[in-house]
């Protein structure tokens, strides 16, 4: 890469020295990262809970004529109220009166996460409003939880068969009105949809580096006959193109290749091309079916 | 309109049925832009609401899209179709059906209904007159009895617009 010529120039001497009497105000022992020109820093923040947040902090050429602008693993950032006089130690009083808020909101992430089967995300961040929940049956919840008003009543979209989510809607319709903020937030999904919930699932952190299969996006597939076998197995077939590396059910790769034209076979083995980078891929028909 | 078709189709398999539901939480979460998911409770046909692209032919015009899923998605393709009125463009039939690879040959699991929908949507950007295919009488009148643009030979003639 070339370098441009006309690089910017340092800021000024005294710009150095006011931001950093501006940290010294927040407390060294703060300060994770900055930048070398310090045109970003970030800061390391513990709130009343104890959760560690980084707010990062932009600064524009022309501090603290315009208002730096922040950043960090929240749900919403919160507007930054600035004048001239303002310095950094404000910016962080404002971002710690902003943590103080979501309090709640995260305590109630950490009931979902604590008791309940969480599906996705598999490791969310102090961001994330929403969790897909295993309701056993087939079935799961995709919640998202207002982190503005943390107690209202989640957004719910339910998913699986029919039958069995038209009972849990018209249960969580029928007893909305029973949302209380005297009991937990999972007490109250189970007294809504008139059902005891899946607790977490608990499976070895190996089980977490598995990948889903790029074609049926399961992990494992379906426990079935029509699988025999292969019933409830985990990819097991990777794209050898490392830049790709993409997994797959063998079942799954076998049936998209079976179902295009462009799929030769040679004996027992079908050869085609990889349906995320096209290199070639070659499996084995398989013998039972 | 193409529900007969539609009607006779068979439910979802246990594969399609766990991959449209990954697909519809990824889109809730994650919902491609200018596309507007109409919440039912039928898995198995998404009805989606497309807003033309700022800056183009389109802007601001809202048409809506009638993904249909075959029983064994995500082998086959998910039939895509426009709902009446469907947007003057020239590889657009007033049926709604749409000339589009990826919704026929080209179609590979890799690919997704937000994909698709934002294949579409550029499709629809990048056109320069809003006109219809020069067959589009002959070919609508073939397609009377409801017949499903998938078994439509397709000529993907040009990749232009």
């Amino acid at each position: 890469m070339e370098q441009g010529s006309r690089q910017e120039l340092p800021p000024p001497a005294p710009f150095y020295r006011s931001i950093f009497s501006e940290i010294e105000e927040v407390g060294w022992e703060h300060l994770v990262r900055s930048e070398e020109d310090l045109s970003s820093l970030s800061f390391r923040i513990l709130d009343k809970n104890g959760r560690a947040h980084i707010l990062e902090i932009a600064l524009p050429r022309n501090y603290p004529e315009s208002a730096p602008s922040i950043a960090a693993d929240v749900p919403y950032i919160c507007d930054i109220e600035w004048s001239k006089s303002s310095k950094l130690k404000n910016i962080v009083q404002q971002f710690r009166e902003h943590l103080q808020k979501l309090q709640e909101f995260w305590s109630i992430m950490e009931d979902i996460d604590r008791n309940l089967w969480i599906l996705d995300p598999k490791q969310p961040s102090l961001a994330t409003s929403y969790r897909q929940i295993c309701l056993g049956n087939d079935c799961s919840l995709l919640l998202n939880v207002y982190a503005r008003n943390a107690w209202s009543l989640p957004e719910c979209r339910f998913f699986g068969p029919d039958s069995t989510v038209n009972l849990l809607r018209n249960n969580w319709r029928k007893n909305s009105r029973k949302w209380t903020k005297d009991k937990h937030f999972h007490e109250n999904l189970a007294i809504l949809l008139e059902t005891t919930l899946p607790r977490p699932h608990t499976v070895s952190n190996k089980n977490d580096e598995q990948v889903d299969c790029g074609i049926c996006y399961a992990q494992y597939l379906p426990v079935d006959d029509e699988f025999g076998d292969n019933s409830g197995s985990a990819p097991d077939y990777t794209c050898e193109n490392l830049s790709c590396s993409r997994a797959f059910h063998t079942v799954c790769l076998r049936d998209w290749l079976r179902s295009i034209t462009t799929t030769r076979q040679s004996f027992d083995v079908l050869f085609g091309n990889c349906p995320y980078c096209s290199e070639p891929v070659a499996v084995k028909v398989s013998k039972c079916s | 309109m193409t529900s007969s078709s539609a009607a006779s189709r068979k439910a979802l398999s246990k594969i399609a049925c766990n991959r449209l539901q990954k697909e519809l939480v990824e889109w809730e979460v994650n919902p491609p832009t200018g596309f507007k998911h109409k919440v039912t409770d039928n898995l198995q046909r998404w009805i989606i609401e497309v807003v033309g692209a700022p800056g183009t032919l389109y802007e601001s015009e809202k048409y809506q899209l009638q993904v249909d899923f075959p029983e064994h998605y995500p082998m086959e393709a998910p039939q895509v179709i426009f709902l009446h009125p469907a947007p003057l463009h020239p590889h657009i039939y007033s049926n709604g059906h749409i000339c589009l690879d990826i919704l026929y040959d080209s179609w590979s699991p890799a690919m997704t209904v937000s994909s698709v929908c934002i294949s579409i949507l550029s499709m629809l950007s990048s056109s320069t007159a809003k006109q219809r295919p020069a067959d589009n009488d002959r070919y609508v009148k073939n397609c009377r009895n409801g017949r499903s643009p998938k078994e439509t030979r397709w000529w993907f003639h040009d990749d232009k617009v």
